[in-house]
Formats: structure tokens, C-alpha cells, sequence
């Protein structure tokens, strides 16, 4: 994380260490740095500027007590210090919003300890409830959140999107995770033999083998966070990289929605008022069923091979719509 | 040379202590730091302000006797919370709910440290939620029962948020559109700028208002308002037991032997409904009724044949 070492900042920072300081007396240097996310050193510098603090006039009994060595820090700050402050409009929406989200995973506020805590601080924030964090459940989701707590390898029923099939894989998971509003396992695959990240509402079955996972650092996926922006594949993490296909998608108004649909490397505006997408391919299935979902609406300027990628997908699944349906209801 | 923080600090403090408006004058005898007189002591009075307000504390200027004619102070109010009494397993709590849910930005650590619960690392983080510059407004205004006027899609809007909701990836507003008279919902990331809010008390909606049944669960039932109509939609077996887990189970309508389902679906938007049959690709079509069936074969005529003509 780069500094900010703006005075606001500090400010804002040294009163939480002081806070947590009247509360606790004393706390080893290298926990409250670790804490606070900041050096020893500049922890240190802080407190020691700290304890030449305090009110007029400034005589030693109306200065800070604060005593720093390199090992630990004693305080003796009182009462006033060690009450919570009032939350600025993003940090209580901040907290309340990760709060509701825990909350909305079944099983994770098991003793309903954060149920109580948040129920504390919305009294306190007279705040009503009015805010709904709806994660989605899929079917298989406790499972497979049962299974990364458990250590346990599984075998996986998965449907791809990317190659339009169904497999069964032998899984090792390693972190159940909601991103933007979807579920996803990452995992060791053992058919891919890398890391892989599911989506969890794709998953058809799941059966423990019985094996526990090797050990595996816990967190490793937790490093693919930064990365799940990159586009919907249905099974690997996906970043385009220079050899990705980019197309070219001139869409109308009526299909602008494109943009806010999925991520997008790059929009241009054309003379007849139409918008250039520019998009990374992962998976011609995939771009296929966003060509239908455009329709008339969306035209592939390019890549060649991709131009006719619309037409090709209307026309098959229109060959679908032709044939009599059995006993149609 | 005094170091900013420590003026800073001190500043806190002395404002903190009386409950008495204090004029820049007094201020700036009591604490160390400021430029001796006039012009330069103002500014860098006020930059000090300016610093403690973006950084959450209020310094309240109230009109006093005498030469200066305004007095400063921190009100305790402004500064304090009443005492939240946490037990221990609620601030652990807490403390992992801040660490386990990515907003994007430190606005969760923040209010932790104000807490005085500041949260131990190490934990993996098991959900990110879009962070948008406009929801801390929005969820203050809902708080605090404002109005809200913004831009979406080229109109001026004028709405009293009753909901904030996050929803299959995006962040919603749902409240009483004052123009409209009607209940609305709007999606927080469409909204141009930041939303401006009303004077206190402005958000009155009708006594029957019901946010939670504003916005609609299926997205063939949002944005809609077209006569409901019942579309059965045949899935085939390999996606029926994801769509049917999708939709629920009270809308199978029949199961056929080889494990396809039909499921029937309550649609007000039927260009919502297309898209969303259209993303299973082959596995699905659209049964009935004719015309919805009709519509979706020229909507795949219009696209096979590569027309840029409108159909629907």
C-alpha cells in the first residue's frame, strides 16, 4: 500500500493509535505497527511527537503519557481517548455493508455474534435497515464452503461455458469467494493440473473423495482477487493477455448495454452514431450467445474469422426453433 | 518549527476541552504552530479545518461576543459516539467482516479505527462488492431521510431513497420518484455525478410505500411494465437442474423423460426474457406462447441474416 503520508492521514491514524492505546495501556511496538499497517519507525516517531501533546501549558502533567521504547509502549491516557468516534457517511456505510454481506452467507455468523454487534452499532448510528446485501445461494454453495473449511478434496460435476460441456474434475479447493454479485471456487484442478476458478452456480454435483487436500497455503487463490475483473470464462481465471482475440463489436443504442455487460478493452464512437466495443475473445461459445443476445443490435466489425460468428449462432439455433417440438405444452 | 500533526493534534485537543466557542485568537495563543498574525494565521487556520473535516471531524464556527465575532469548537456529538458496549466476540466479529468484504477502498478499516478496534491482518478476504462513489451519499440520504436528485440516462431525477440494495453484481436505489409519483428503482452505477441531496426531513413518501416490494427478484420482471404473461421455456437436461435451481422449483411446469424441463416464467419484459433464454444458447427455447415464440424467431432471423433493422 503506498503511504499517505498527509498530515490528515497521520492525524487520522494516530488518533486510532491513541484510541486503542487508552484502551489497552500497553501494547509491544511491532503488534501495534502490524495493526495499524505502518513501519515501527514511523510508529515510533508518531508516538514520540504524540507525547508532546496536550493542552496549554503544556507542562508535563498536560502532556500525553506516553512512553516508547524500541520493545513496547505504555500509556496512560484516559477515559476520553478511548471513546469511539463518530464514523464519517462511507465508514459507516462501509461497516454495515460488510457486515449485512456476512450475514447474508448462510452458516458464516454461526453464534450471531456480528447480529449483535451491528444491531449495537445501528442503534448507536440511528441508522434504520435499509440496506440488502443479496449474495445469490446456489445450490451447492455450503458444500463446496464446507469443503475448503474441511480441507477436503471433492470431485467436482461442472458445467463450462467456454466449451459448452459437462466434466467431472477432481478438485482441491482452496477458497469460496463472492465477486460482484457471484460465487466462485478456486481450486487446484486436477485435470487441468493448475489453479482454477469455478463458478458455483455452474457446479452440477459435488462428492467428496475422501482425501484431505495437501497442504496447500490457505490464500493462495485469495492472490486471483485482483484479477477476477478480467472477464466470464466459466472455468479459468482469465486476464487477456497479447494473444487474446480482441473483437470489434459495433453496437446501436438498444445494445450499449453490452458495455456495462462485460469488461470492455476499449469503446469508440462511429460517424453513424453507433459505439465500437473492443473485447477480449476467451471463448467463441461465449461470444457466440452475446452475438444472440445482441441480435440485430450488434454487428463484428473484426476479426474476420469472428464475423460471421452471429449469423452462424442465430442460424443453428434457429434450425432448433424449426424442428417440431414433441409434445409441445 | 512545529510539525503539522502535532498542531493538528493539539488543535483536537484544545477544541475538545471546553464547551465554550473559542475565537482564532485564543486558539492560536494555546496552540503551538500558527503563523504569528493576521492574513497567514487565517489560512492556515482554515487549512487546518478543511483537514479535520475531510477527515471526518466537524469544527463548528458559532457567532460569539466581542471583536472577532466567531468562536470555534468541536462539538462532542460531532466527535464521539456513545458508547457501543461491544463484547469481545462482537468486535472480533466486526473486525472480520471489515477484513472478509472488499469495498475498494479503506472506508471499513477506517471506521474500525474510530471504533478502536483495529483489525489484526491475515484474513482472507471472501467477498468484493463494487464500490461506487455515489453510495455513501445515497445510504446517508436514506439515513437521514433526504432527497436525492441526479442525472440517469439524460433526465434530472427527484427521488426519496427508501433502499439501498446490491443485487447479482449491481448496486440499487429503490425509493418514490417525486415527479413520477411512483415507486422507482435505478441502478447506482448509471447515475451521472454525484447525487445532490434535499434539506432535512425532505423525503415524505405515501404511508403505503413498500421498498422491499419495488424491486422485482427475476430479470424478466425488471424495468417491465408489460402485462404479465406466462412464457414456458423448455430447458434441456444437461442446464435444467442450474436453471431450475435459478428460478425455483415452482415454476417447472413439466419434466419430460430424458430430463428436460419446461419451466414457466411470469414475464413483464419479454426482451429481458430473450436475453436471458439466449445465454443458454442451444440448450433452451422459448415454448409459448406463439407470440413470444414468434418474436424470438425473428429476433434469430434478423440476426442470421445479419439485418440491422430493429425487430421486436
Amino acid at each position: 500500500m503506498p503511504a499517505r503520508a498527509d498530515a490528515g492521514y497521520r492525524l487520522h491514524r494516530l488518533l486510532a493509535v491513541l484510541t486503542w492505546l487508552a484502551r489497552q495501556g500497553r501494547a509491544p511496538v511491532t503488534e501495534l505497527a502490524e495493526r495499524f499497517g505502518i513501519s515501527p519507525d514511523e510508529l515510533i516517531a508518531d508516538l514520540e511527537l504524540a507525547a508532546c501533546c496536550g493542552l496549554p501549558p503544556y507542562t508535563p502533567d498536560q502532556l500525553m503519557e506516553i512512553m516508547v521504547d524500541d520493545e513496547e509502549v505504555v500509556a496512560n491516557l484516559g477515559p476520553e481517548l478511548a471513546r469511539p468516534r463518530r464514523l464519517t457517511a462511507a465508514e459507516g456505510f462501509a461497516l454495515a455493508t460488510a457486515a449485512r454481506a456476512i450475514e447474508a452467507v448462510p452458516g458464516a455468523d454461526p453464534d450471531g455474534s456480528l447480529a449483535r454487534g451491528l444491531e449495537k452499532l445501528e442503534a448507536v448510528l440511528g441508522q434504520p435497515d435499509r440496506l440488502r446485501i443479496d449474495l445469490g445461494e446456489p445450490p451447492h454453495l455450503a458444500e463446496l464452503r464446507r469443503a475448503v473449511e474441511a480441507a477436503e478434496q471433492i470431485e467436482l460435476g461442472y458445467y463450462s461455458v467456454s466449451s459448452d460441456e459437462e466434466s467431472l474434475r477432481v478438485v482441491d479447493p482452496v477458497s469460496v469467494v463472492a465477486l460482484d454479485g457471484r460465487w466462485y471456487l478456486d481450486g487446484y484442478c486436477h485435470r487441468a493440473g493448475d489453479m482454477r476458478r469455478f463458478r458455483v452456480d455452474r457446479v452440477l454435483s459435488v462428492r467428496p473423495t475422501g482425501k484431505t487436500t495437501p497442504g496447500r497455503a490457505r490464500g493462495e487463490g485469495s492472490e486471483a482477487l485482483s484479477d477476477h475483473r478480467a472477464g466470464e470464462v466459466g472455468e479459468a481465471v482469465f486476464v487477456p493477455g497479447p494473444d487474446a482475440t480482441v473483437a470489434r463489436v459495433a453496437v446501436d443504442d438498444a445494445g450499449l448495454w453490452l458495455t456495462d455487460a462485460v469488461p470492455t478493452l476499449g469503446l469508440e464512437p462511429l460517424p453513424d452514431g453507433r459505439t465500437v466495443v473492443h473485447l477480449a475473445v476467451a471463448s467463441t461459445v461465449w461470444f457466440d450467445r452475446l452475438l444472440l443476445r445482441l441480435g440485430p443490435h450488434g454487428e463484428v466489425l473484426g476479426p474476420p474469422e469472428l464475423a460471421d460468428s452471429g449469423r452462424r449462432a442465430a442460424a443453428r439455433l434457429l434450425a432448433r426453433y424449426r424442428t417440431p417440438v414433441p409434445e409441445r405444452s | 518549527m512545529v510539525d503539522r500533526l502535532e498542531r493538528l493534534t493539539d488543535l483536537v485537543l484544545v477544541l475538545l476541552r471546553d464547551d465554550r466557542p473559542k475565537p482564532l485568537r485564543e486558539i492560536a495563543a494555546e496552540v503551538p504552530g500558527y503563523p504569528a498574525e493576521g492574513e497567514a494565521r487565517r489560512q492556515a487556520f482554515e487549512r487546518d479545518k478543511r483537514t479535520l473535516r475531510d477527515g471526518g471531524v466537524d469544527v463548528s464556527a458559532v457567532p460569539i461576543e466581542g471583536r472577532e465575532q466567531v468562536g470555534y469548537l468541536i462539538r462532542p456529538e460531532d466527535f464521539y459516539l456513545p458508547d457501543l458496549d461491544l463484547a469481545p466476540d462482537e468486535q472480533a466479529a466486526l473486525n472480520l467482516a471489515v477484513a472478509g468484504v472488499h469495498l475498494g477502498d479503506p472506508s471499513g478499516r477506517d471506521a474500525l479505527w474510530r471504533l478502536g478496534l483495529p483489525a489484526s491482518a491475515g484474513v482472507q478476504p471472501f467477498a468484493d462488492l463494487t464500490a461506487l462513489p455515489a453510495l455513501p451519499v445515497l445510504y446517508d440520504a436514506v439515513r437521514r431521510r433526504v432527497t436525492v436528485t441526479f442525472d440517469y440516462r439524460g433526465d434530472a431525477r427527484h427521488v426519496a431513497p427508501a433502499l439501498l440494495r446490491f443485487r447479482g453484481g449491481w448496486w440499487y436505489v429503490v425509493g418514490f420518484d417525486l415527479d413520477k409519483e411512483a415507486s422507482r428503482t435505478f441502478r447506482v452505477d448509471r447515475m451521472e455525478g454525484q447525487p445532490s441531496v434535499g434539506p432535512p426531513g425532505s423525503a415524505v413518501v405515501p404511508d403505503d410505500f413498500d421498498p422491499e416490494a419495488a424491486l422485482p427478484e427475476e430479470p424478466w420482471r425488471m424495468g417491465g411494465e408489460e402485462e404479465v404473461v406466462g412464457v414456458d421455456v423448455l430447458v434441456d437436461a444437461g442446464l435444467a437442474p442450474l436453471v431450475v435451481a435459478e428460478v425455483g422449483e415452482a415454476t417447472v411446469h413439466s419434466r419430460r423423460d430424458d430430463g428436460a424441463v419446461v419451466v414457466r416464467l411470469e414475464v413483464t419484459n419479454v426482451a429481458a426474457l430473450r436475453s436471458w433464454v439466449l445465454e443458454l444458447g442451444e440448450h433452451a427455447e422459448v415454448l409459448a406462447p406463439d407470440g413470444v415464440r414468434a418474436g424470438m424467431i425473428s429476433w434469430l432471423e434478423a440476426t442470421a441474416a445479419g439485418s440491422r433493422e430493429a425487430v421486436d
